[in-house]
């Protein structure tokens, strides 16, 4: 086709699922997870000319490297084959025999997921014999399968519904009843067991093993009785468990969480980033109706391959509950404030940020780890401004505690800061931690404190005990996502937009500076950080018409340029996070797009 | 069919045919901004495309260029039909996606031009009286963009509906 | 003038407020401006005979401007027209139509191939089957199965559209004749109308919202008896219809009404775009059916009426004209219908049996991805045209290879010809924009879209 509308959506999709915004570092760092791909084998580098070998692919030559997995040949290569138990991130048993091809010279049909492939090899994928085989084998497969789809909770996104779709579409010649096992059997914590749906792939076995690293589930029994089981006194309790649902290629894993919240073909995606911690595990956002649902993990072998951890996906529950949704201004010292406008509470702030600079005295900037680089990027113009206007200036980056008990060695880190190294890094090297701040509020030292996110490295109830330090200021903004003791003491309090009703990014831990993008609206009144950050230093004469002022994108062009400008050219991203931030990409904008329109993650 | 019609026109035009086509037997050529006067007023006066089936336009947004404007021709003496697309760009910031009017060509071309305006915010340069159509003049965006989503609301407007 | 009449409560003025001999002496009723005195010339020549010496002579007025619609009583279809008007002279005119617009196209980029048959439904409201086949035939191009739609929904196809051209040109006439007075024939043909309405909803179960056909076919088979009731209640149409015709193609009132109103040149027509039956009036006989025939019209034989005058009355036979084409057609496709499939036999495009859905878990997956995910069309662009109750209705599809279109143009006959109303009441009267608006036959639900 000499001229055809390509699929701006499709091809947009598959481009958003694959995007890293900043080049990774060398594989030198330590990978993401022990996995079953070999040891040192860095996916962008191409194999010297010695290890590839030709062979023919429907009629086609193709080049790969010697002793190659030949489905991910051929998927490679854009042949489509069926498969059901392969998955890129695990081993392959070759159990489900869907993705059966034909290797001329060869008796039998081969399992394309278990054939490494060697020189002159000529494969055939759509002969008749094999798409009759194919046919066979979703025809098997579905013979004790249920009628489930209408209340099926993976109905929509069903890699069998898909496969039956693409490969068989030809109705049942079967009339014998069907096998019946037990359905919502409870498994752990977070899933639900459908073993009439199971179609036995053991997907979710390896990814117990071989990402989490803990053998918790196991097949039983025989035959068409077989079936998925817990170890008996196990529960599915590892921190990667919700993985499994992710894999499952049919309803019989589902998420507690989110069955029957939501049909999956009703929900928009959008490509984001965890905030859980400083890992940056990429996740697609899905959305619909204005809220949030759940978080998925989305590919990127630099950071998180195909997964991500549990209570990262229940990051998106803090963007629902407990927000702070309308400004107020008040007197401050936990006296009660008084809900306004928006634009009144930064007028307010203004004002008496205004007078605190003349007045002299020393003002606090605090940078949370939590919020993205262009507003504290907005944060530290805005410093230099107030230093420019002869007032001291302390900057100091705070976040939420560490929490060793969670680090591993998969994905999971003790800081639980996204953007940690950011915040690090914009604040200047000068900047205080949270310690420090604690102690200078103790001490009395500062006349003004302006948060930008209130994240401190407290329990709910530390911070009440420690709320009244505030009381010596006579100034204190808060820019917060959600209500807190600290925040009730301040004098203005400003609602912020939660991480996934922005635009911007984090620095990971591994100085890769990944991309949010603004999934749903902020909620009530609250607005970007950045934007705050930006109509208070205009409205207090700290800015004018700077280009940060004017998106996310500008705020992180000037960012990325000014960044840059300190370092010399070619500097490894792995050695420091300025090069992380000088080698970055804004990436492209896409618009959300309906599961069901978009080639369904099945 | 007039696929003769097509290969006039590349003979005539070279540079200006970015690309040509035949897909589900629609004849279609795209042709630059630049060229898009001459190559209509060539085919409407030496080809004989009299007639001017429609207007329209498409919004491939997150390619560039990023709009498309389509026009669907027909001679009424041979029955041939052919498709002529026009790719506009818009620039971020920049000035708003425009191409030349052919209203005055086919008359036609007015109201549908219009509604492509109203629409896409493609603008017509030299189209004799470009406002919004079918919706009302206070209306805020263009709805058949992609990037205008389908529940967007409106703001209310009280309208003076005293003649104008 | 005897205004006034004698009630128990005394004597009342009567309506419409003409003063009563009493309040003139007084000085006419307050706030009633005087009229504007008549030059002394004419008021010489204030008399009958000398006025028609005088023909030329006008009143002296100025240019105003008044509204007419968006609902106006004697016009079908929601338009607002703002006039300029010098007497009842229209010297310039600015049509503004929108009113009913109800975003087909972005609605129809958010929605499955099959859903969009139901806003198709709602272009044309007067013919909505020919909406459904126009949509269907396009969708059909773009997946290549055109030749493989099986015979007999073709000539289903043909039947109901045929039906609704019927009864879109039954509805475009009757109203305009009750709007320039005639109210029978509205009531008849109307009356047939309802008749064929009547069939279509025993065979689709709606009676104007029809979401019949289907890509690759129709949703179901003729009834039983379809084919012996079409043909009783055409032959018992035949009579209220020469009736209306008789009513008013010789009808003094109604054809001071229409002739020589509203005329158009073909050379004009085609310049603005026109098709259908006004372009067929100015004489140039192109018609979809006979120029690019689609589903089985090349195998009926009708013929094409055209007009000679291209004015109002020209628009208003070749209607007439074609209502009894299309019976004729109708006629041809009853006898030649074969029995047979009414749906391409294709489950990847076609639902699966209901009871098979219900039972098997493979026709489940099958109709769950056609309603879900959709019919997947390749990528690609089409333009698909059919001749419609006005024109050339066509369809610009863009599919990026999903289950919805990516872009959905309807090519709308009746927003291109009402584009010329301002040049066909240029100079009219003002009375002379109803007929010419009802026979340019403006369907909002199409225009506006």
């Amino acid at each position: 086709m000499a001229e055809s509308p390509s699929s701006p959506i499709k091809s947009s999709i598959a481009a958003a699922l694959r995007e890293t915004v900043s080049p990774p570092p060398p594989p030198a760092a330590s990978p993401a997870a022990p996995s079953a791909a070999p040891a040192g084998s860095a996916p962008s580098s191409a194999p010297p000319q010695s290890e590839l070998c030709t062979i023919k692919l429907d009629g086609r030559e193709v080049q790969a490297k010697k002793g190659a997995n030949l489905l991910e040949v051929c998927l490679a290569h854009g042949v489509d084959v069926s498969y059901f138990c392969y998955h890129p991130g695990l081993s392959s048993p070759a159990v489900c025999r869907q993705c059966l091809v034909e290797v001329v010279g060869q008796p039998k049909l081969v399992p394309a997921c278990f054939t490494p492939i060697a020189d002159k090899m000529e494969v055939n994928t759509a002969t008749p014999r094999v798409l009759t085989i194919r046919r066979q084998m979703l025809e098997f497969t579905l013979v004790n399968h249920p009628v489930d789809c209408p209340i099926c909770d993976k109905a929509g996104e069903c890699t069998l519904q898909k496969q039956y779709q693409d490969w068989d579409h030809v109705g049942s010649r079967s009339s014998i009843p069907k096998v019946h096992k037990p359905k919502m059997q409870d498994l752990g914590p977070h899933i639900v067991l459908d073993s009439e749906r199971c179609i036995l792939c053991t997907r979710c076995i390896r990814v117990c093993d071989e990402v989490a690293g803990q053998k918790q589930l196991t097949m039983a029994w025989r035959g068409d009785r077989e079936q998925l089981t817990v170890a008996p006194g196990h529960q599915l309790d590892n921190p990667y468990s919700l993985n499994t649902v992710d894999v499952c290629p049919v309803g019989a894993l589902t998420s507690k969480d989110f069955r029957f919240t939501m049909r999956a073909w009703e929900l928009f995606t959008t490509s984001s980033v965890c905030p859980g911690c400083a890992t940056g595990c990429n996740v697609e956002v899905h959305h619909a109706q204005g809220e949030i649902w759940r978080l998925v993990p989305r590919e990127n072998l630099q950071v998180n391959k195909y997964w991500m951890c549990d209570e990262g996906r229940f990051a998106y529950k803090d963007v629902r509950h407990k927000r702070l949704t309308s400004a107020r201004i008040g007197a401050g010292r936990g006296q009660p404030a008084q809900i306004t406008s928006v634009d009144k509470a930064v007028a307010f702030a203004a004002e008496r940020l205004e007078r605190l600079v003349s007045s002299g005295g020393t003002i606090g900037l605090v940078y949370s780890a939590q919020t993205t680089n262009e507003a504290l990027f907005a944060l530290s113009q805005v410093a230099a401004k107030l230093t420019a206007r002869g007032a001291s200036v302390r900057a100091y980056v705070s976040g939420a505690a560490p929490r060793p008990e969670r680090a591993d060695n998969i994905l999971r880190s003790a800081d639980v800061n996204p953007n940690t190294a950011g915040a690090k890094l914009l604040a200047g090297v000068g900047a205080g931690d949270a310690k420090a701040l604690l102690a200078d509020l103790t001490a009395g030292k500062l006349k003004g404190l302006w948060m930008v996110g209130t994240d401190l490295p407290l329990g709910e109830q530390a911070e009440f005990e420690i709320a009244p330090l505030a009381d010596g200021l006579e100034l204190l903004i808060c820019q917060a996502v959600h209500d807190s003791p600290l925040l009730r003491r301040a004098h203005v309090q400003l609602p912020a937009a939660a991480w996934a009703e922005v635009d911007g990014t984090f620095t990971n831990a591994k100085h890769m500076v990944q991309r949010l993008r603004k999934a749903v609206a902020p909620q009530g009144d609250a607005r970007a950080h950045l934007e705050l950050v930006t109509q208070i230093a205009k409205k207090a004469n700290l800015a004018q018409n700077e280009k940060w002022q004017v998106s996310a994108r500008q705020a992180f062009l000037q960012m990325v340029a000014e960044v840059a400008s300190t370092l010399p050219p070619g500097a490894d991203p792995a050695q420091s996070v300025a090069a992380g931030f000088a080698a970055a990409d804004w990436g492209k904008e896409f618009l959300p797009v309906q599961l069901r329109f978009a080639n369904s993650r099945g | 069919m007039s696929k003769a019609d097509l290969d006039k026109l590349v003979a005539q035009y070279p540079a200006a045919i970015v690309s040509s086509h035949s897909n589900f037997g629609d004849d279609t050529a795209v042709v630059t901004k630049e060229s898009l006067k001459d190559v209509m007023r060539f085919l409407r006066d030496t080809v004989g495309f009299d007639l001017l089936v429609s207007v329209t336009a498409a919004d491939y947004f997150g390619r560039e260029p990023r709009f498309e404007v389509v026009y669907h021709l027909r001679s009424m003496a041979t029955g041939n039909r052919l498709r002529i697309k026009v790719p506009v760009h818009e620039e971020e910031g920049g000035p708003s996606a425009e191409v030349a009017t052919v209203s005055d060509l086919w008359p036609t071309a007015n109201w549908q031009e219009r509604e492509a305006y109203d629409m896409f915010g493609i603008k017509f340069s030299g189209h004799p009286d470009l406002r919004r159509i079918l919706m009302y003049e206070e209306f805020v965006g263009h709805p058949l963009r992609k990037d205008y989503p389908k529940e967007q609301r409106q703001p209310l407007i009280r309208r003076d509906y005293s003649l104008s | 003038m005897s205004t006034t009449t004698q009630s128990k409560t005394g004597p009342r003025k009567l309506a419409f407020g003409m003063p009563t001999p009493d309040e003139i002496a007084a000085g006419g009723i307050p706030g009633l401006s005087a009229r504007p005195k008549l030059p002394v010339d004419l008021m010489d020549k204030l008399n009958a005979s000398e006025l028609e010496e005088v023909e030329d002579i006008e009143l002296p007025t100025e240019p105003m401007q008044i509204n007419m619609g968006p609902s106006h009583p004697a016009t079908h279809g929601t338009v607002r027209i703002v006039l300029t008007i010098d007497g009842e002279t229209v010297r310039d005119s600015d049509v503004q139509v929108g009113y009913l617009h109800r975003c087909f196209e972005k609605e129809a980029e958010y929605a499955t191939y099959t859903q969009v048959f139901p806003y198709t439904d709602r272009l044309n409201y007067v013919s909505p089957l020919l909406n459904n086949v126009g949509f269907a035939l396009a969708v059909e191009k773009l997946l290549g199965i055109g030749a493989a739609i099986p015979e007999r929904a073709q000539y289903i196809r043909v039947i109901v559209g045929e039906i609704s051209r019927i009864t879109d040109h039954l509805t475009c006439l009757g109203a305009s004749a009750m709007e320039v007075g005639g109210f029978t024939p509205f009531l008849w043909m109307i009356k047939i109308r309802e008749w064929l309405w009547e069939l279509l909803e025993e065979l689709t179960g709606a009676r104007l919202t029809h979401s019949y056909v289907r890509v690759g076919g129709v949703s179901q088979d003729l009834t039983e008896d379809f084919i012996a009731r079409l043909r009783a209640t055409l032959n018992r149409s035949l009579e209220p219809l020469a009736e209306c015709e008789k009513l008013l193609v010789k009808n003094r009132i109604f054809r001071d009404r229409m002739d020589g109103v509203g005329t158009m040149s073909a050379e004009d027509a085609i310049a603005m775009g026109w098709t259908g039956p006004c372009l067929r009036s100015t004489g140039v006989p192109y018609d979809v059916r006979k120029d690019h025939p689609y589903l089985v019209y090349d195998r009926f034989e009708f013929d094409v009426p055209v007009g000679s005058v291209g004015d109002n009355y020209d628009r208003f036979a070749v209607r007439l004209e074609e209502i009894r084409q299309s019976m004729r057609i109708l006629e041809q496709a009853m006898q030649q219908i074969p029995p047979g499939p009414v749906l391409l036999d294709e489950p990847r495009i076609c639902m699966p049996p209901k009871n098979a859905v219900y039972n098997t878990i493979e026709s489940m997956i099958g109709h769950f991805k056609l309603i879900v995910d959709g019919i997947k069309v390749p990528p690609g662009e089409v333009y698909s045209y059919t001749e419609g109750g006005n024109g050339e209705l066509g369809f610009y599809i863009v599919s990026d290879g999903s289950g919805r279109p990516y872009r959905c143009h309807v090519r709308s006959p009746s927003f291109i010809i009402t584009q010329s109303m301002s040049k066909l009441i240029l100079g009219a009267g003002i009375a002379d924009i109803i007929p010419t608006f009802g026979m340019i036959n403006m369907i909002g639900g199409e225009c506006d879209r």
